[in-house]
């Protein structure tokens, strides 16, 4: 595997992606939806503003599952503090896992069938790259754009909590947490990977792009179940939580590579040209 | 030498048999083409050949790889253009040269540089190269596609209907694009083409294929006369009479002939048009006729092709 060939399809293909309003538009604005116009509606405002949005009583489930000594602390804060405590360490945690998932959702899908579809796909499966590298190329151009979007509005949002949260924490800040960083920079990362290989290889075997998006949609379910347990308080986001995630999606990841380059077949891929 | 060698090459898309036991060898050099209507098996053809499918039984070498043991090396090796120019209408001229340049290993970026710009400047294409391909015509995107396929200097060049869809203007520019490089850069080629011009005018050597079985093989002129039948001779005269027809048909490689006397033109089939033409000629001077004029008619291809085609179908 030559990582260089790898990296040729990703700038390649990353160079077409940037010069395609369609495509950058939702790379944008759904990150900036979760970090930046989320919170702003849910937390930032009601508390400015002292209105009834302040109340705990929304996320009681999720609170009454949080580990004994968060509890602890929070039993000492006044229930502003207790609200967007809350709010910018637990509820919008799995957000963030979706923020990679759907920026990279439309290019994935686009990955080799939309390749099929402008019928520039077999000049690239005539050259002397090989199915592995150009499978790793094709989750490169979904990935880094992808992570790249989400540590951004990370930063974005962990700037809109820490402003809130200064004056009203007598200047403490809330965020970054060691949860978070692994929850970024580690879980983030293997989510992503897993439903962006998976999205390329639909995308290898179906005959256009909308196909593959329509199929891909189906591997949010997963994460937005994590979504709905963090909420209601199935499942919290916790060290040991994250660190079980990373490790199994770890394993899907490697695993889902390895099947994806071995289902790569240039002869199949050409039988479904438009 | 060949560098193109296939055996019995075969392959079957379910119970459809697209191409049945092709051989055939390609020197080095030599352009070669494979002709035939659409669905004769050329596309299949070639994308065997190219590696990106798999052959179900036969053997193939491109220069001299194997072509189910060494894809990368097979594919390193030949430079192909596509039935659609597979071009990325985003990038512009430059960077899809660049792009392939790359992915074919042309990696020394002044070596890479200096080929792009003799390749790009030989098609016309300099000027435009930090365009997008997007607002290029036809014409111009085959162009780009030819080069892009050459970048690597692949000995061996596969074109699969390189004139296809052009307007006649823009396939006569293709078709003389092609004729040059074929001289200047004396590449290998294999021509899938059913444009019996690009045929005559490029290939050394023709194969016509129909229901992806090799029909005939030879050179165009070996392919006209073989299929089409022996050039003959048209002789126009001032004035033809019954005793210069006698005259005409006691010679003795003289197969057939038809008079018009209106036109004052005879039509003469012989065994060798280039040796027997003199003797038809003396023998009409002498039976006292005034010849105004004399021309071989060569059968062309497209009439051997048709007659092929024809047969095949009944």
């Amino acid at each position: 595997m030559r990582i260089e060939k790898a990296m040729l399809v990703f700038k390649k293909d990353w160079r077409e992606i940037r010069r395609n309003w369609q495509v950058i538009l939702p790379i944008v604005v759904v990150p900036l939806m979760i970090s930046v116009f989320l919170p702003v509606v849910l937390t930032v405002i009601p508390s400015l503003a002292a209105t009834p949005g302040t109340s705990v009583s929304g996320f009681e489930a999720l609170m009454q599952n949080l580990p004994s000594h968060v509890q602890e602390q929070l039993a000492g804060m006044t229930e502003m503090q207790v609200m967007i405590y809350v709010m910018a360490l637990y509820f919008f945690a799995p957000f963030f896992l979706i923020i990679p998932l759907m920026a990279s959702s439309v290019i994935a899908s686009d990955s080799f069938a939309g390749e099929k579809e402008r019928k520039t796909i077999e000049a690239l499966l005539a050259t002397p790259i090989s199915d592995g590298e150009l499978f790793l190329g094709k989750t490169l151009v979904s990935f880094i754009p992808s992570m790249a979007v989400t540590i951004i509005s990370f930063v974005i949002y962990s700037i809109v909590f820490d402003l809130l949260a200064f004056s009203i924490f007598n200047g403490a800040l809330l965020l970054p947490t060691l949860d978070w960083l692994l929850l970024i920079f580690a879980l983030a990362p293997t989510v992503a990977l897993a439903s962006i290989g998976l999205t390329v290889m639909v995308s290898a075997k179906v005959k256009g792009f909308r196909e593959a998006q329509q199929i891909s949609a189906v591997l949010l379910i997963p994460v937005l179940a994590l979504v709905f347990g963090q909420v209601t308080g199935a499942i919290i986001f916790g060290p040991i939580v994250i660190s079980a995630l990373i490790g199994i999606f770890a394993v899907i990841d490697f695993a889902i590579f390895r099947i994806g380059v071995k289902m790569f077949k240039r002869e199949e891929i050409l039988s479904k040209l438009a | 030498m060949a560098i193109i060698e296939v055996e019995g090459l075969t392959k079957t898309f379910g119970s459809h048999v697209a191409v049945d036991r092709l051989n055939f060898e390609v020197e080095e050099g030599e352009v070669f083409g494979l002709l035939g209507p659409n669905g004769a098996g050329k596309t299949t053809t070639v994308r065997m050949l190219a590696c990106l499918i798999s052959a179900s039984g036969g053997s193939a070498k491109v220069g001299g790889h194997k072509i189910g043991e060494n894809p990368l090396e097979v594919r390193q090796t030949v430079g192909i253009l596509t039935e659609s120019p597979s071009l990325y209408e985003r990038l512009t001229a430059y960077e899809n040269m660049d792009f392939f340049a790359e992915a074919y290993n042309l990696l020394d970026p002044q070596e890479k540089a200096v080929r792009i710009r003799e390749l790009l400047e030989f098609f016309d294409l300099w000027e435009r190269r930090n365009d997008k391909v997007a607002g290029f015509s036809k014409g111009m995107k085959q162009k780009l596609a030819i080069a892009r396929a050459l970048v690597h200097k692949p000995p061996v060049l596969f074109l699969d209907e390189p004139t296809a869809g052009l307007d006649p203007e823009a396939a006569k520019e293709v078709r003389d694009l092609m004729e040059m490089l074929s001289r200047r850069e004396k590449h290998t080629i294999l021509l899938c083409t059913h444009h019996l011009e690009d045929a005559e005018k490029l290939c050394d050597r023709v194969m016509m294929i129909s229901r992806g079985k090799s029909v005939v093989v030879g050179t165009p002129d070996e392919l006209r006369e073989r299929i089409a039948g022996s050039p003959t001779v048209q002789i126009t005269l001032k004035k033809l009479n019954s005793e210069i027809i006698e005259a005409v048909k006691k010679v003795n490689q003289v197969e057939q002939v038809n008079a018009d006397e209106s036109a004052s033109t005879l039509t003469v089939t012989l065994d060798d048009a280039q040796s027997g033409t003199p003797e038809v000629v003396r023998k009409i001077v002498e039976a006292n006729g005034l010849v105004l004029g004399v021309n071989i008619l060569r059968p062309s291809l497209e009439e051997a092709y048709l007659k092929l085609i024809k047969e095949e179908q009944k």
